[in-house]
């Protein structure tokens, strides 16, 4: 008792001045809870109960041993509370033989028929030190605390405004799943496991920041992820000790490679089925909590212009649309570059008709190629960054503002030749093209790059520019995957999923920079099989003949 | 590199005959490639330096390396000259020379702090740049006549300019030294003389195709008197479709990529030796500390004639020193 009376003093003293309630906890990390209901009761009122959402309700379990429920008002589901969880307790049930004549029965008897016969509730646990206890209550577990108990019950029953699955508003599809991850990470293991019934799908919960307690969530197929990647992944999380983590995106941030590259290093996705794709490949995906974007490591370069639909359409029909889209990337790149270069310093390369026509389009523009472009290119920024942050109802007015200004205006005032324009647009779109946002961002500044170097050397700065690049490219690692696997270093699997889309039957082994500790997904007699002569059974002419 | 003034350095030394001249320029570097590739596999952990020193000596070895580090810094600093002139002369006409040759070699300067994996993914990657070199030979094919190509052995053959020329085309593959210290970094350097003779077989295949073009098409005699034939024939080239009105600029942009990796490869070359020579871990301390005097020597010729005149000096001395070298190792 009278350590208790010690502990309390100094509890209270302190708390009174302006210790944080977590530094106190930290410091009596190992302060348990030991059947005492008042000191309990005590204790959490004076680190808590500032907090006027606290709720500490007092009743009496089976109608005989005092008990108070600690919880949050705000957090938690008040009516599993009141139905599922105070009402069986209060009922008074019959004590069990062992009681009768007991004034204080054996605690962990008491515990164990408190959770084995009162409570209707699935998700319970148990904590001693007050430490876990506290940190239970802000997740959103009420605590129970019974006298001549030593143990806290926890129950699982936080509440938290959630919104629906709904389809995904950066990522989507014409062919494929509608659903995309909400903030709720149980909503997003539950969209994952619902995609993926195996058992070797593992889903390890870490938690990191200090203050934020975000709880990642870090998936993997047992028997197809390498070993070495997956724990690669946890030291990294593990290293990271930060006070709070926001977005998987504050995430990404301490996880990557290289920091200062322009180029993602990791991907991100609101697309569960994205999701479990990787997960076949062998690679790892990380959910964080409070945020609708998994992560997905290691990620290529090549990744970054696939979509899901590539899959969903037949071959021929996505090889062609993907090969559009490297089109549009690689003209998101050089365009300004090359126009400015063939403009201001090669102008006999084009055709002299062309030359000509592109001369008097610029006759009135008092600025030199490069400064044109370059203007046009920070204008078109502008607006899509204007547009970006518009309030939607103010949305309209702005684009008719922006197409004024980026189309006619600025030709008719002599600002810019209608060439620029046209390139400017075509760069523009071809970026919109990139089903990635970050990548396109990283090609687009490099694209100024591009631009500037071209308007000094041209065509050879450009080749300068893109060789910078590809060198800077080549010597990117995520996760000590070479960014540009599987052209280089060459993988012919690999490569029949990345200018094209090779048939889903012909690209029987998973990609091998990722190193799957199994490799084929297709099965064997699979090839044989599809590419059988059908049977045609309502065939007019020999029909039930073939097979 | 020297493809810009191969076709040139062939029909000198044999007339109609230069493709024949071409043919054993590649085999000679064929053979010197083998003796050094397999020297290699001998030694698959060690690089040429490392066990040089064991095979002649400390001393020997020594200066042998050092002077293997003076003759490619020679080479880097001269072949970046080279291409800085037909850039200065044919693209960037109001650009100073030193300003081209700067940048090409700052940009071989910063790439070449990289490691050997890197290296070879470059490498790699710069692969099917040789298409625009097989795009230019198949459009020239129309503008070609074969009688230019014969008598196939030349007018007036002679011993003795075909060897010279035969050295000179071979000297253009001393860039393919490197693979003294690409050898220690291989996964499995037993395949080493496969990828060898595989890349002789691109390189001097598309070589030979060039000077069979470039003779087919202006004759033994013009060609002789160009500069840089293969830069005329790319001249004469027009894309169907006359989306291009001429090509020899587009043609030298993508070219950048082939001096790159060439360049790229001498300066690796140079920074790997000085490396071994001085027992350091590191080759990258000398990627920037060499750059001044790589620069300065590529400085030093007065112009392109002198330039081409220090070039097949230095082409002979090396050819005959590294041959020397080569067979000195190989007897030990």
């Amino acid at each position: 008792m009278t350590v208790w009376q010690r502990l309390f003093r100094r509890g209270g003293q302190r708390l009174s001045g302006a210790v944080a309630p977590e530094q106190w906890l930290e410091e009596h990390q190992h302060l348990a809870y030991d059947g005492h209901l008042d000191h309990a009761v005590n204790l959490l009122e004076d680190l808590l109960g500032v907090n006027d959402d606290l709720v500490i309700r007092s009743f009496r379990v089976f109608g005989q041993h005092p008990a108070v429920l600690v919880y949050f008002s705000n957090l938690v589901n008040r009516e599993v509370i009141n139905e599922q969880i105070l009402w069986p307790l209060m009922q008074s049930q019959p004590s069990s033989e062992n009681d009768r004549g007991r004034t204080r029965p054996h605690d962990a008897e008491l515990t164990q028929r408190v959770m084995e016969e009162a409570i209707y509730y699935g998700e319970v646990h148990t904590e001693r030190e007050y430490v876990k206890m506290v940190e239970a209550l802000y997740r959103g577990e009420p605590l129970l605390l019974v006298a001549g108990a030593s143990v806290g019950i926890l129950l699982a029953t936080r509440n938290v405004a959630q919104r629906s699955v709904e389809e995904p508003q950066t990522e989507q599809v014409i062919r494929g799943g509608r659903d995309g991850f909400t903030e709720l990470l149980s909503t997003n293991i539950t969209l994952l496991r619902y995609r993926l019934q195996t058992p070797n799908l593992r889903v390890k919960m870490v938690t990191i920041g200090r203050m934020t307690k975000t709880k990642i969530a870090v998936c993997y197929v047992e028997g197809i992820v390498q070993p070495a990647l997956l724990k690669e992944v946890e030291d990294r999380l593990k290293a990271v000790d930060v006070d709070g983590i926001f977005d998987a995106g504050t995430l990404e941030q301490f996880i990557e490679d290289n920091h200062w590259s322009p180029f993602p290093q990791v991907q991100n996705t609101e697309r569960p089925d994205k999701c479990a794709v990787s997960l076949l490949e062998g690679r790892v995906v990380i959910l964080t909590d409070g945020t609708p974007f998994a992560l997905i490591v290691p990620a290529v370069f090549a990744q970054f212009y696939q979509t899901p639909d590539d899959y969903s359409e037949r071959p021929v029909m996505a090889s062609l649309i993907r090969l559009v889209r490297i089109v549009a990337l690689t003209f998101s790149l050089v365009f300004p570059s090359l126009y400015v270069s063939v403009i201001a310093f090669n102008p006999e390369l084009i055709p002299t008709k062309f030359a000509v026509a592109v001369a008097g389009g610029r006759a009135g523009v008092p600025f030199p190629a490069v400064v044109e472009v370059l203007l046009m290119e920070v204008t078109m920024e502008v607006l899509r960054e204007a547009t970006l942050r518009v309030p939607q109802q103010v949305g309209g007015a702005l684009s008719i503002v922006g197409v004024l200004v980026i189309g006619q205006a600025a030709v008719s005032a002599g600002f810019a030749s209608p060439i620029t324009v046209v390139v400017v647009a075509l760069t523009t779109i071809g970026s919109f093209a990139t089903p990635a946002y970050n990548a396109a961002v990283a090609l687009r500044i490099l694209r100024f790059l591009l631009t500037c170097l071209a308007g000094v050397f041209g065509l050879y700065g450009v080749m300068i520019g893109l060789i910078l690049i590809t060198h800077h490219m080549l010597s990117l690692r995520s996760f000590g995957v070479p960014y540009l696997s599987p052209i280089v270093p060459g993988d012919w699997q690999g490569t029949k999923d990345t200018w094209i889309r090779a048939p889903l039957w012909w690209m029987p082994k998973r990609p091998a920079h990722l190193q799957p500790a199994n490799r084929r997904r297709v099965g064997d007699g699979t090839l044989r099989d599809v590419m059988q002569r059908p049977s045609h059974p309502l065939d007019p002419v020999h029909p039930r003949k073939g097979r | 590199m020297g493809v810009l003034a191969l076709s040139r350095l062939a029909a000198e030394a044999g007339g109609s005959g230069a493709p024949l001249v071409t043919l054993l320029g590649v085999l000679v570097s064929t053979g010197g490639l083998r003796i050094l590739t397999k020297l290699g596999t001998r030694f698959p952990r060690e690089s040429i330096v490392g066990y040089s020193t064991r095979l002649i000596g400390p001393w020997c070895a020594a200066v042998i390396s050092g002077v293997m580090v003076l003759f490619f810094a020679a080479l880097t600093a001269l072949t970046a000259r080279e291409f800085a002139e037909v850039v200065v002369t044919s693209v960037l006409t109001r650009t100073p020379v030193e300003v081209t040759t700067l940048t090409m070699l700052l940009l071989t300067a910063l790439s070449s702090r990289a490691n050997m994996t890197s290296f070879a993914y470059a490498h790699l990657f710069y692969l099917p740049f040789v298409m625009p070199g097989l795009l230019i030979v198949v459009l020239s094919t129309k503008n070609g006549d074969y009688l230019n190509l014969l008598p196939l052995i030349g007018n007036a053959p002679q011993v003795g300019s075909f060897v010279v020329g035969a050295l000179a085309i071979s000297a253009l593959f001393q860039g393919a030294f490197i693979m003294a210290f690409v050898i220690p970094a291989m996964r499995q350097p037993e395949k080493a003389m496969r990828s060898v003779l595989w890349g002789i077989g691109v390189a001097g295949g598309l070589y030979l195709l060039i000077v069979l073009a470039t003779v087919a098409v202006f004759g033994a005699e013009a060609t002789r008197e160009f500069l840089w034939p293969t830069l005329e024939l790319a001249r004469m080239t027009l894309l169907p479709g006359e989306v291009l009105e001429r090509l020899d600029a587009a043609f030298l942009v993508v070219w950048v990529t082939a001096v790159f990796t060439t360049l790229y490869s001498t300066y690796n070359l140079t920074l790997r030796a000085a490396r071994d020579l001085f027992r350091m871990e590191d080759h990258r301390p000398f990627a920037l500390f060499l750059l001044p005097y790589i620069m300065l020597m590529a400085m030093l010729p007065t112009d392109v004639v002198h330039l081409y005149l220090v070039m097949r000096r230095r082409s002979r001395t090396g050819t005959i020193g590294l041959g020397a070298a080569r067979g000195r190792t190989d007897d030990e």
